[in-house]
């Protein structure tokens, strides 16, 4: 202690830096690809019998699906079909005020590469069609999002004579969003909505 | 151009096909006629009167019958003029003014899954705005909004 009061801390005795000698480096005796290789033959029988052993000891379910779920819900790829005024919700969501892609989900052009079907709009009995094909495209597991009133219950069209009255009629629907057309804060809800459900999954 | 130089040009090749012309606001008048002198008629509008252009066809379901109008752009005299007929409501058919104008070929397909008049040598009559299948003419006028489940059974794939 000081006399003024304050605490002084020891300075660290072995300041080792200045007078040391750098360690040489030289050339490794076998080249440096040829390790990693080595590591790679190594490391996959090695992986492979440590994972067959905890798969054995765990079960297979228990152990994969967390991680499939994980990597599922945090890269849902919608599909980027517009099909009514909901489709210009769905475009600011992905603006950068919105910025859904903070939350992995980006939308894609084919469904082959999706996940996720975004009904985002009216749905005519002449598109339907359309969109069952497309939802038998997206590779399994796959998800549907109703956004919007109309796709949810065909909306103040319900009763004519050209409007699928709910989406529902023709695929499965996971999350359904209210509102005409809902606000991109809905579907960023519904987005982790779904998110939920599939962290929930079991099989 | 008026609705007599009409009557006077269409008169001496149609006859007793022509109804007779009427003044309509904004046209140059509107044409009834039989409809057994439509191709007549279509042709002589189009060759002789100069209205090139086929704006667009349209039906009406009037309970005891039925009517459909076409309605013609002529650049030259840069005015509209309206043909139309009536077609009795069990036997609605008229020839078809695709051979004619080919911009019907869409529109007349519209009018048939409509209102349901038939045209006579349509070159591709299908369902345009419906899908294939669909079993009603939701224009017409003894059409009732069904439920929703009801719309579901009678509308399938194809």
């Amino acid at each position: 202690m000081s006399s003024s009061g304050e605490v002084v801390l020891s300075k660290p005795s072995a300041v080792a830096t200045s007078g040391a000698s750098l360690p040489v480096v030289r050339e490794p005796a076998v080249p440096f690809v040829e390790i990693e290789a080595l590591r790679v033959k190594e490391f996959i029988p090695a992986a492979k019998e440590a994972l067959t052993s905890l798969i054995a000891e765990q079960g297979q379910a228990k152990l994969i699906r967390p991680v499939f779920n994980w990597a599922g819900r945090n890269s849902l790829f919608p599909l980027h079909w517009g099909l009514a005024c909901c489709a210009i919700e769905f475009a600011a969501a992905f603006g950068a005020r919105w910025d859904a892609e903070r939350f992995g989900v980006v939308p894609r052009s084919s469904p082959r590469q999706c996940d996720l079907l975004i009904v985002n709009g009216t749905v005519t009995w002449k598109v339907s069609h359309k969109l069952i094909t497309l939802y038998e495209q997206m590779p399994e597991p796959k998800w549907v999002i109703a956004m919007g009133n109309c796709a949810t219950g065909g909306g103040p069209f319900r009763t004519a004579y050209s409007v699928v009255p709910g989406v529902d009629k023709l695929v499965p629907v996971d999350v359904y969003i209210a509102g005409c057309p809902p606000r991109p804060e809905a579907m960023l809800d519904g987005i982790l909505r779904l998110e939920q459900l599939i962290r929930e999954r079991k099989e | 151009m008026q609705p007599d130089d009409l009557a006077n040009a269409l008169r001496p090749k149609l006859g007793d096909r022509l109804k007779g012309v009427e003044p309509f606001v904004g046209t140059a008048g509107r044409v009834r006629f039989d409809r057994a002198g439509a191709i007549d008629l279509f042709r002589a509008v189009r060759d002789e009167l100069g209205f090139g252009h086929l704006s667009m066809v349209g039906g009406i379901d009037w309970v005891d019958r039925r009517e459909v109008f076409y309605v013609v752009w002529s650049d030259a005299e840069r005015q509209y003029a309206i043909l139309s007929t009536d077609l009795p409501a069990n036997d609605a058919h008229v020839e078809s003014a695709s051979g004619v104008w080919p911009s019907a070929n869409w529109h007349e397909r519209e009018t048939w899954e409509m209102v349901d008049i038939t045209f006579d040598h349509h070159p591709d009559i299908r369902h345009l705005l419906m899908p294939d299948g669909y079993a009603f003419h939701p224009l017409l006028r003894s059409f009732k909004l069904h439920e929703p489940e009801e719309l579901e059974v009678k509308t399938r794939r194809v």
